[in-house]
């Protein structure tokens, strides 16, 4: 039966008088596994109207989601949803609607957005959905994290509208030519008038956790050994205006297998195998183009954060790598027409790129990576920093595939993209991160750069009972994730590489994590062929789409699976006694809040109540890139896009990480400079040990790369006596066995001259 | 065609679908059916109206713009002034801005206008 809060009860600020909301609570309950999730929302919604109510509560779906079932509640009656494909699904919600009857479709639209519509609730009438959820995890070596999306952000696209429409209130449009009927909620900038939400949810883990936490919530949570963990939020209600985000962190690194059977003799199971299984980086010259998303949602605290870590990237590169840098909101603005070498007199020139880059404009990210691709010659690595805040994310993930390079993200922001930044990386064989604004940008980038360009693996190969195929290539810090289906007990995965093989058992297991992982692998592949379907075709009458490969896959993953997909939707109608025909309901969209992070004036600014806001051209192709004297209004117009450009001064200071200052002041052969030889090494070798300190060695951390620099440069120092080359070796000893001494190891890093005395203090100490 | 509609029929017809429909009489874009409950009715104006908002859209308004334009219930702010700029940018082109713009869209506007007062100035002189 319904579950409504009865103590929540929200007003109006200006009035003080109670605001009836359509929906009235958001809750997540379910399982978290390293593999995935399985997840129940409960959606609470109440009619205070006297005539029925129709509400439209839009979502983004978390990354490698998809929806299995849903259950609606009321006063004296359940009903269970049907999949069915999504024609037939619309037709029975319409009927149900037409008759009069409580009726509900959970249709999913393209960007992974879902519209749930319950319509026909009566006056003073609760209904409760119970939404059940696959979605997947974000894997390091060390744990995982765990992302829910509690709003939905707004997102750049070049024919998109907006306009704000009440105080605080903005409402935004993108071309049903490409979106179909999806609607898309109003924006509020103060979500403390919003519906509450909240979360309760089981951790299960194999290996012993050193941590869970969260850079969202405050969060309670209760564990007990390897005993599942409990964790809930800590307040008794929240705001709907940032992702859920909990880490969960181990003690220890290892493989992790789950299995189960799941009938017909079959078993299906999930393998992690983290990335120190395959070996460790190379020293092999890179290539490099790192891609500043430098849009107007990027203004204040992130593009600062992002120039520093780009600075500290740099440092970690040597003389025979080659590097690029590109800013791009709708325009594209390149440090340098091709590569260039990680000389000291190149790093100043990013550094002074990096001085000049304001956020601003749309996001182009196609045209940010396409430039890149075009520096690489097909060769290399991408580096994008973003908030990933675009719409139309198929016909992106098209343009990168068809680009050939390899693509890492850094998410950006406190609302999810991270569905769209994960496939961007994983459809181009890169590694993604996604980081909230309340973590450091910086020292998250610097983690990622370290790992990318140098695979630890390459030619990776599953045995034939894994779908889907495993990445080619494995990089440090990110295990992979293979789903499978095996007949045989117990079975095993086989893995072989370029240069390696690794055979994994499975467990026996049990047939609930069986059914888990299978519906987890089914989520994983209809995300997967969902990203491949562009929307032309999606929205193809259903004659056309039987023709689609994509459309035809999808329908078949939905039917194997049990899952819905842009082909198969949820729909049930529940028939009671005194429904009434042909009434007609009142059409409510569920409002959601502003993520934290994005400034309301970011998208909706400079408008007053009743504004309009045209965001770009109407069908305004891309602008042609100038050529010659060629006459670039369209270039300036496309400029035009209703996002703040802040001056500098207005930015959020941020403040410097001192590692990641000390990061950026290697020199191009790895150590640090100084006007001699003993002042250089001197001061690398407290850079070594600084680093250390914070726990940064030569395999762990995110400055490994930096410390593997500072001890190839130290290992080959000259001009320094035998005493200073015995505290050299205790450095380099440091760099591996991440045990350092006390000392002010920063201080002396930092000193201007050859401090050798206080160093060889303060190794003795 | 019948002269009364069902709402399946007028969204078969208009090319829209009833959700949306549905959305629209909401906000006021369309008139609700001619009578409420059992047989509730829509009529070729209801059809129309949908033909207008769609040509509206295609255009480039925004729903809550198109409110104010075909009168719903938004009409109070539809004779609501607005001001704007004119830029004479050559003796044949005028360039119309709103005069209402923040200052940072100000500062972007005019220098595309800028742009194309050179371009044009330039392409007369060759």
């Amino acid at each position: 039966m319904s579950t409504t809060a009865a103590s929540f009860a929200p007003v109006a600020a200006p009035t003080g008088e109670p605001i009836r909301l359509a929906m009235q609570r958001l809750w997540l309950s379910g399982r978290v596994l390293p593999a995935g999730a399985r997840l129940t929302v409960q959606h609470v919604f109440r009619s205070g109207e006297d005539k029925p109510l129709e509400v439209v509560y839009s979502f983004p779906l978390p990354r490698d989601a998809a929806l299995r079932a849903f259950r609606i509640t009321g006063e004296g009656f359940e009903a269970h949803s049907e999949l069915r494909q999504t024609e037939e699904a619309v037709k029975a919600y319409e009927q149900g609607i037409a008759d009069g009857s409580l009726s509900a479709l959970a249709r999913q639209y393209g960007d992974g957005v879902v519209n749930l519509t319950v319509g026909n609730i009566r006056p003073n009438e609760t209904v409760t959905v119970h939404l059940e959820v696959l979605a997947g995890v974000e894997l390091r070596d060390d744990g995982f994290r765990f992302r829910f999306p509690f709003t939905l952000a707004p997102a750049y696209h070049r024919q998109m509208k907006a306009a704000v429409v009440a105080e605080g209130e903005g409402e935004m449009e993108l071309p049903p030519s490409q979106f179909g009927d999806m609607i898309l909620p109003r924006f509020r900038e103060d979500a403390a008038s919003l519906h509450e939400v909240g979360f309760d949810l089981s951790v299960l883990h194999q290996l012993a956790v050193e941590e869970i936490g969260s850079p969202s919530h405050s969060i309670r949570v209760r564990q007990d050994g390897m005993a599942p963990a409990r964790v809930a939020l800590a307040p008794e209600k929240d705001v709907p205006n940032r992702d859920l985000v909990l880490d969960v962190r181990y003690k220890e690194t290892a493989a992790q297998m789950f299995a189960g059977a799941t009938g017909e003799g079959k078993r299906a199971f999930a393998a992690i195998v983290p990335s120190t299984l395959f070996g460790v980086n190379t020293e092999a010259p890179r290539r490099t183009v790192i891609v500043l998303d430098r849009s107007g949602s990027m203004q204040g605290a992130p593009i600062a954060q992002a120039r520093k870590a780009i600075e500290a990237c740099l440092a970690a590169l040597s003389e025979s790598d080659w590097f690029g840098l590109v800013a791009f909101d709708d325009q594209v603005e390149s440090m340098s027409a091709g590569l260039l070498s990680g000389t000291r007199e190149n790093r100043q020139k990013a550094r002074a790129f990096l001085g000049r880059v304001d956020a601003r404009g749309g996001t182009e990210l196609a045209r940010g990576f396409l430039e890149a691709a075009r520096m690489l010659h097909g060769g290399g690595d991408v580096l994008i920093l973003t908030d990933g805040q675009v719409a139309g994310t198929e016909q992106i993930l098209a343009q990168a595939r068809a680009a050939s390079i390899r693509l890492s993200c850094l998410g950006i922001g406190s609302a999810s993209q991270d569905r769209f930044l994960a496939l961007l990386a994983r459809e181009t064989a890169g590694v993604s991160r996604f980081v909230t604004t309340r973590e450091r940008v910086d020292l998250a980038a610097v983690d990622l750069f370290a790992s990318i360009g140098r695979p630890v693996a390459s030619g990776l190969k599953a045995s034939s009972n894994v779908q889907p195929e495993p990445p080619s290539a494995v990089f440090a810090g990110t295990p992979i994730l293979l789903f499978g289906e095996t007949e045989e007990h117990p079975g095993a995965v086989e893995l072989t590489w370029d240069g390696g093989r690794l055979g994994l058992p499975l467990p026996s297991g049990d047939s609930e994590t069986g059914q888990t992982v299978r519906l987890l692998q089914g989520s994983r592949l209809i995300t997967d062929w969902e990203s491949r379907y562009p929307s032309e075709e999606a929205l193809a009458p259903l004659e056309k789409r039987q023709q689609s490969r994509v459309g035809a896959r999808l329908l078949a993953l939905s039917q194997a699976y049990g899952l819905a997909s842009r082909e198969m939707s949820l729909v049930a109608v529940v028939k009671r006694a005194g429904d009434r025909a042909d009434e007609l309901p009142e059409t409510r969209v569920v409002p959601v809040g502003m993520p934290q992070d994005v400034r309301f004036g970011s998208y909706f600014g400079g408008g007053t109540t009743g504004s309009f806001t045209m965001m770009a051209p109407m069908a305004a192709p891309a602008a042609a890139p100038a050529a010659g004297r060629g006459f670039r209004l369209g270039a300036a117009l496309q400029g035009m896009i209703t996002r703040v450009r802040l001056p500098r001064e207005v930015e959020a200071e941020v403040s410097a990480d001192p590692l990641v200052e000390l990061a950026s002041e290697l020199e191009p052969d790895g150590g640090m400079p100084g006007r001699s030889a003993s002042v250089r090494a001197a001061r690398s070798v407290a850079a070594v040990l600084a680093f250390v300190a914070e726990g940064h060695t030569l395999t762990a951390g995110a400055f490994r790369s930096h410390v593997a620099r500072l001890v190839g440069f130290l290992k080959s120092a000259g001009g320094v006596s035998d005493r200073e080359k015995a505290s050299i070796e205790r450095a380099i000893e440091a760099a591996s066995s991440g045990s350092a001494p006390r000392g002010d190891w920063l201080a002396l890093a930092r000193a201007p001259g050859a401090e050798w005395a206080k160093i060889e203090k303060a190794l003795k100490a | 065609m019948n002269e009364y509609l069902t709402l399946a029929e007028l969204a078969e017809a208009a090319g829209v679908p009833a959700r949306t429909i549905r959305f629209y009489i909401a906000r006021g874009l369309v008139d609700g059916p001619l009578k409420a409950g059992r047989g509730a009715a829509y009529t070729l104006e209801h059809l129309a109206r949908l033909e207008r908002v769609k040509r509206l859209q295609a255009e480039g308004r925004m729903l809550s713009e198109i409110g104010r334009i075909v009168g719903g219930v938004e009409a109070e702010y539809a004779a609501e002034p607005t001001a704007w700029w004119q830029h004479g940018v050559a003796d044949d082109v005028v360039v119309w801005t709103r005069a209402d713009m923040s200052p940072w869209r100000t500062r972007q506007v005019r220098a595309a206008i800028d742009e194309l007062a050179r371009f044009l100035h330039k392409e007369r002189k060759e």
